[in-house]
């Protein structure tokens, strides 16, 4: 089968949820959901027999990249991060149903829920098809695809202030940055004369390219990719979408959108990092955007009490750790060195499963627990062990505990940062770590050692398939942490 | 006088400066979402401008006029969902200005 035709049976399996919300009359919507799962489950699977396309296949494939092993592990990262967000949806669907209830007579109860389950699917497409663009109108459409969903799902609690009001910030935030990308790609295409990546690097590396023009184009491509990945000082978008949007979309965004974001931004980048009259110059912008990003992700999360919006803040700071290690690529080919593709892939790897643990749990307790404040998980572990047990082994991974997939995350990039030599982005790493070990076992300490709030110590109800889920990920983060070379040997 | 690539690619700068200044000091929703739409269109004229000017085998580059129709659907498609949530907005606050929408503070 050949790998194009994944993105194909993912949009098939939107559409189908879109016409069963339609027209079959159903009691529950959230039936809906559970398909989509299935689906995607299935789909996941077939990710390990596709074969590569032919390489005489010219005609509208010439946008799709040959499928490396990298864009597959990528395509799984999609996949696996929307199974995870429809199971979220499920429990997250009351509010959903309450938050946008149609008041006419005779309307479905569960009204305007469906949407909710589809949509995720259409931005998974996306997500996938960015993997293997090598193209710029395929990279354009494919973030556009995913860009323009996320501005639904933002805004979809259409009763709640809050919701409108981040669906409102990243739609204009988002418009300007998708301004600043397809003016960079019109330079950039100038430039060069091509807009498929390999004919862009060949042409970048020539010593008879244009250096501010090239600048030029790659300071405006930097600026909107920096507004996706949410680095600084372009992230201010971050903490107010993140906490006003539903939870499994925010989960989804801090997910899927950044582990998108991150491998156009290695696509795109990487040409300018092979050009040999442009790579100083480069490097040294990416080094000050992560020692920037590192630094404002993780020392604002310090104060913040809202546990979205904390979650929003490690965030930017994780993305601080993924340009740090594209900051240090090695220029020349050293023996053993770990290139910038490699740790990427496995930090996102990493970061999906913490931090879709984490959504999960904060998903799940939504219901039982009124507000997002840190102050109202004190006490968790006596109210529900396996919530406060799953929190703490997010909150490990996220800090860098060692025997979490976390540890490696940072270990890798770190050790980029000293074979590469750059020592001002060590320092600042080392102070955003710090920093996050004290706000993330913050939270941990006050769900295992202080009581519940008064008149809230009753146990908390946990749904099977969440519960599994949870579990899952738990071993799957524990077993990364203690054998990395199970998610590196996925993709090299 | 003839129009050379500079020309061109002044006014396509120049469109792009005033979108962007626009999106920054504005602020009415729908004029940011107009300047929002001139610096995609400057995007747009400075793509046909190289296209024009740096031509391949005597036929200027069709994969600028490619991806400049992607950009118009995708434009089209980004105010058709951009506006549905400004009225959705306008029904629940009764504005339109982005100084009002501030309910979530640091």
């Amino acid at each position: 089968m050949p790998v194009y035709y994944l993105e194909f049976l993912v949009v098939a399996l939107g559409l189908v949820l879109l016409m069963a919300d339609a027209f079959a009359k159903l009691e529950d919507k959230r039936s809906l959901a559970r398909l989509g799962v299935l689906g995607l489950a299935v789909i996941f699977c077939l990710l390990f027999i596709v074969k590569a396309p032919e390489a005489a296949e010219g005609g509208i494939w010439r946008f799709y990249a040959a499928p490396d092993k990298l864009s597959l592990f990528f395509k799984g990262l999609a996949l696996l991060s929307t199974i995870l967000v429809l199971i979220m949806a499920i429990d997250y669907a009351p509010i959903v149903v309450a938050q946008t209830a149609n008041p006419e007579e005779g309307a479905h109860p569960q009204a305007g829920l469906g949407e909710f389950f589809a949509l995720p699917l259409f931005a998974c497409a996306g997500l996938m098809w960015m993997s293997s663009a090598n193209h710029l109108v395929s990279i354009f459409v494919s973030l556009e695809t995913v860009s323009i969903t996320f501005y639904i799902l933002v805004a979809y609690l259409r009763r709640n202030v809050g919701s409108l009001e981040a669906g409102v910030k990243y739609l204009i935030l988002g418009a300007l940055s998708t301004g600043f990308l397809v003016y960079g790609f019109a330079w950039l295409f100038g430039i060069t004369g091509s807009m498929e990546l390999g004919a862009i690097t060949e042409a970048l590396g020539k010593d008879s390219v244009n250096p501010t023009a090239a600048l030029f184009a790659f300071a405006l491509i930097l600026i909107a990719l920096a507004f996706k990945l949410g680095a600084a000082p372009f992230h201010l978008w971050i903490p107010d979408v993140y906490q006003g949007a539903p939870t499994p979309v925010t989960a989804f965004l801090s997910v899927g959108s950044k582990a998108a974001a991150t491998m156009v931004t290695l696509r795109l980048v990487s040409p300018f990092l092979a050009s040999a009259p442009l790579v100083g110059k480069i490097t040294a912008v990416l080094v000050v955007v992560a020692v920037l990003t590192l630094l404002v992700g993780n020392l604002a999360a310090l104060p913040q009490r809202n546990f979205k919006r904390l979650l929003a803040y490690s965030s930017i700071g994780h993305s601080g750790f993924l340009l740090m290690a594209l900051a240090a690529a090695p220029r020349e080919s050293v023996e053993n060195a770990l290139s910038s593709s490699t740790v990427i892939a496995f930090y996102l790897g990493a970061y999906l499963l913490m931090t879709l643990l984490a959504f999960l749990v904060l998903s799940s307790l939504r219901s039982a627990i009124s507000g997002e404040e840190i102050d109202s998980y004190r006490g968790l572990a006596k109210r529900s062990p396996l919530h406060a047990a799953a929190l703490l082994v997010a909150m490990a991974s996220l800090a860098g505990i060692p025997l979490t997939a976390g540890f490696f995350g940072k270990f890798f990039a770190f050790k980029m940062a000293i074979d590469a030599g750059q020592w001002w982005l060590l320092a600042a790493a080392l102070v955003a770590a710090a920093a996050g070990f004290y706000y993330y076992l913050k939270i941990a300490v006050s769900m295992y050692f202080s009581d519940p709030a008064k008149g809230d110590e009753t146990a908390i109800r946990l749904s099977p398939l969440t519960g599994i889920a949870m579990v899952v990920l738990m071993i799957l983060i524990v077993v990364a942490g203690i054998a990395p070379g199970v998610i590196v040997g996925l993709f090299s | 006088m003839d129009l050379t690539l500079n020309h061109f690619l002044f006014v396509s700068g120049a469109l792009f400066a005033i979108g962007l200044a626009g999106v920054l000091v504005r602020r009415n929703l729908l004029v940011i979402f107009m300047c929002l739409e001139l610096m995609l269109a400057a995007a747009n004229l400075t793509l046909v401008a190289f296209s024009r000017f740096n031509l391949v085998d005597g036929q200027p580059a069709y994969d600028a006029h490619v991806l400049l129709f992607f950009i118009i659907t995708v434009a089209a498609a980004e105010v058709a969902v951009g506006l549905a949530i400004i009225v959705a907005l306008f029904r629940t606050k009764e504005t339109t200005d982005v100084t009002k929408v501030n309910t979530m503070k640091y």
